[in-house]
């Protein structure tokens, strides 16, 4: 669905991202770890463009889109990619329900009415049917990361890209939202996530990366993973956070 | 003292029906101040627009390049020029053929308000969380459509106690309208004190000046408190969402 060839990301001097080949196929569940500064944020914010390669090619089905800077493909492209972020970013100006419908509604992906209906059934479906008409400030931290979620569903991705989505999160609270995204994971949604939960992402991941220093340094099935990792610098970077 | 208040009062507002040229006075300051204010905030969002945009392009075009030229140059322009003198400027060279002092002056002290105001929407578009724009642009937003949709309504509600203050001191800066030969209430009370040869005019514009400002303080107070509170509260749209259904009756 989704294959990286060589990508490189640089901030003026600094290289962030150090030539990544990666195929991420239809459905599958991506975990990315690694220490602080590595590049996984970066990595992710590639695949949507939401930061510009500065090398390399993403195919995404087929389309090489990396070079895509402005206007109608740009935004075409991220259209069919859902991002969710570690401090939520839902609109404090809007309510709930006008979250989930104002792209929908604005990129005319369906008319209003079809984008409430929807919006409802969604909210439903996170137990959050009575907060249509409440505005973010009222919601818990795990209530609005659930929003955020579903407020990406409404445009309807065919990828989800998930940017350490509890991380922002009181303990009590990581639970709903790890559910709501397994849930997500078994209804088949290609995803791919980076968090900090090892035992999520041994619980949901079909494939867990290691990142360090701009370059994915292993991978395997998160059995193995865990279990029996290879290099060095995994092997230290799992026994400080396991 | 009564008495000197009473007389002064007679020679000041009802003799000669003066009265009708303070209310006209008055009418002309506050139809100015406002209609100011309506050029200041669409010139200063324009500019503001402007600014931010070339600012957060990695690669601008030329035309926003040209634009983004002329947006600075007019801020230190209007910066650097004391407002008497652009007054001046608009009253005796850009609108030298009018005779409309109100035309004259909404655009004079509108005009540099702009300038002003383009600053404080740009702190306040800068203080919108940049979370804020890319939740927009990863929805696949575009960047006007993230701007109009999700910043604006944001930085505008965050700038209105400024511009509240805009309008203050606006309302005050219109009393040199007078060096133009334009009838606000300050020239009003000029001309009337011509006529008075004492000083009581003057005291009555002082003090309608400060009573209008002290008004406008306390409006600007019980807006921000609105503000304060709205930012808790639950939408306006339920009403419309249980009618539809959508929400469920607690
Ligand atoms: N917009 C930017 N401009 C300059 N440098 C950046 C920018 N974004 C990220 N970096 C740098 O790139 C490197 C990788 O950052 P990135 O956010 O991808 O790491 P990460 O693996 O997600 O780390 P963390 O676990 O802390 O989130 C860091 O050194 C960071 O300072
Ligand atoms: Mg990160």
């Amino acid at each position: 669905m989704i294959k990286v060839i060589g990508l490189s990301k640089k901030f003026d001097d600094l290289e962030v991202l150090k030539g990544i080949d990666e195929e991420i196929l239809q459905g599958e569940k991506v975990v990315i770890i690694g220490p602080s500064g590595s590049g996984k944020s970066t990595f992710l914010r590639c695949l949507n463009l939401m930061e510009f390669p500065t090398g390399g090619e993403i195919l995404f089905e087929g389309e090489n889109v990396a070079g895509y800077r402005k206007g109608k493909q740009l935004n075409a492209h991220r259209q069919r990619i859902g991002m969710v972020f570690q401090h939520f970013n839902l609109f404090p100006h809007l309510s709930v329900i006008e979250n989930i419908t104002l792209a929908p509604v604005m990129l005319k992906k369906s008319t209003k009415a079809e984008a409430l209906r929807n919006a409802a059934r969604l909210l439903d479906r996170i137990g959050l049917a009575e907060k249509a008409a409440n505005y973010p400030a009222t919601l818990s931290g795990g209530q609005k990361q659930r929003v955020a979620i579903v407020r990406a569903l409404a445009m309807e991705p065919k990828v989800m890209l998930f940017d350490e989505p509890t991380s922002a999160l009181d303990p009590e609270m990581v639970g709903e939202v790890l559910d709501l995204i397994g849930d997500l994971a078994d209804e088949g949604m290609t995803m791919v996530l980076v968090t900090h939960e090892m035992g999520f992402a041994r619980e949901v991941g079909s494939r867990i990366l290691f990142m360090d220093e701009g370059k994915i340094v292993e991978q395997a099935e998160p059995t193995t993973f865990f279990t029996n990792p290879q290099s060095p610098r995994l092997q230290d970077f799992l026994a400080k956070v396991v | 003292m009564i008495d000197t208040i009473t007389s002064a009062f007679y020679r000041v507002m009802i003799y000669d029906d003066r009265w009708r040229m303070w209310l006209s006075g008055l009418e002309l300051t506050l139809t100015v101040t406002f209609f100011a204010l309506l050029v200041g905030l669409l010139a200063g969002l324009t500019l503001a627009i402007v600014r931010v945009t070339y600012d957060s392009s990695a690669k601008p075009n030329p035309l926003l390049i040209i634009l983004n030229r002329f947006a600075k140059l007019y801020i230190s322009a209007i910066r650097g020029i004391p407002m008497v003198v652009q007054l001046l400027v608009w009253a005796l060279v850009i609108l030298a053929a009018s005779r409309n002092s109100f035309l004259i002056a909404t655009l004079a002290f509108g005009f540099n308000s702009g300038a002003y105001v383009s600053e404080v929407f740009r702190a306040g578009i800068a203080s919108i969380d940049k979370g804020q724009s890319e939740a927009g642009r990863s929805l696949g937003l575009s960047y006007a459509q993230t701007m109009l949709k999700i910043i604006l309504p944001q930085a505008i509600k965050n700038c209105l106690p400024a511009f509240g203050n805009e309008f203050i001191s606006l309302l005050k800066e219109t009393s040199i309208a007078g060096m133009a030969a334009i009838a606000d209430v300050t020239q009003v009370g000029n001309i009337i004190r011509g006529r008075t040869f004492d000083p009581a005019p003057l005291f009555f514009v002082a003090a309608i000046y400060l009573i209008l400002v002290l008004f406008l303080e306390f409006l600007i107070r019980q807006m921000e408190k609105a503000l304060n509170k709205s930012d808790r509260r639950t939408g306006k749209p339920i009403a419309k969402l249980k009618r539809k259904g959508l929400v469920r009756n607690d």
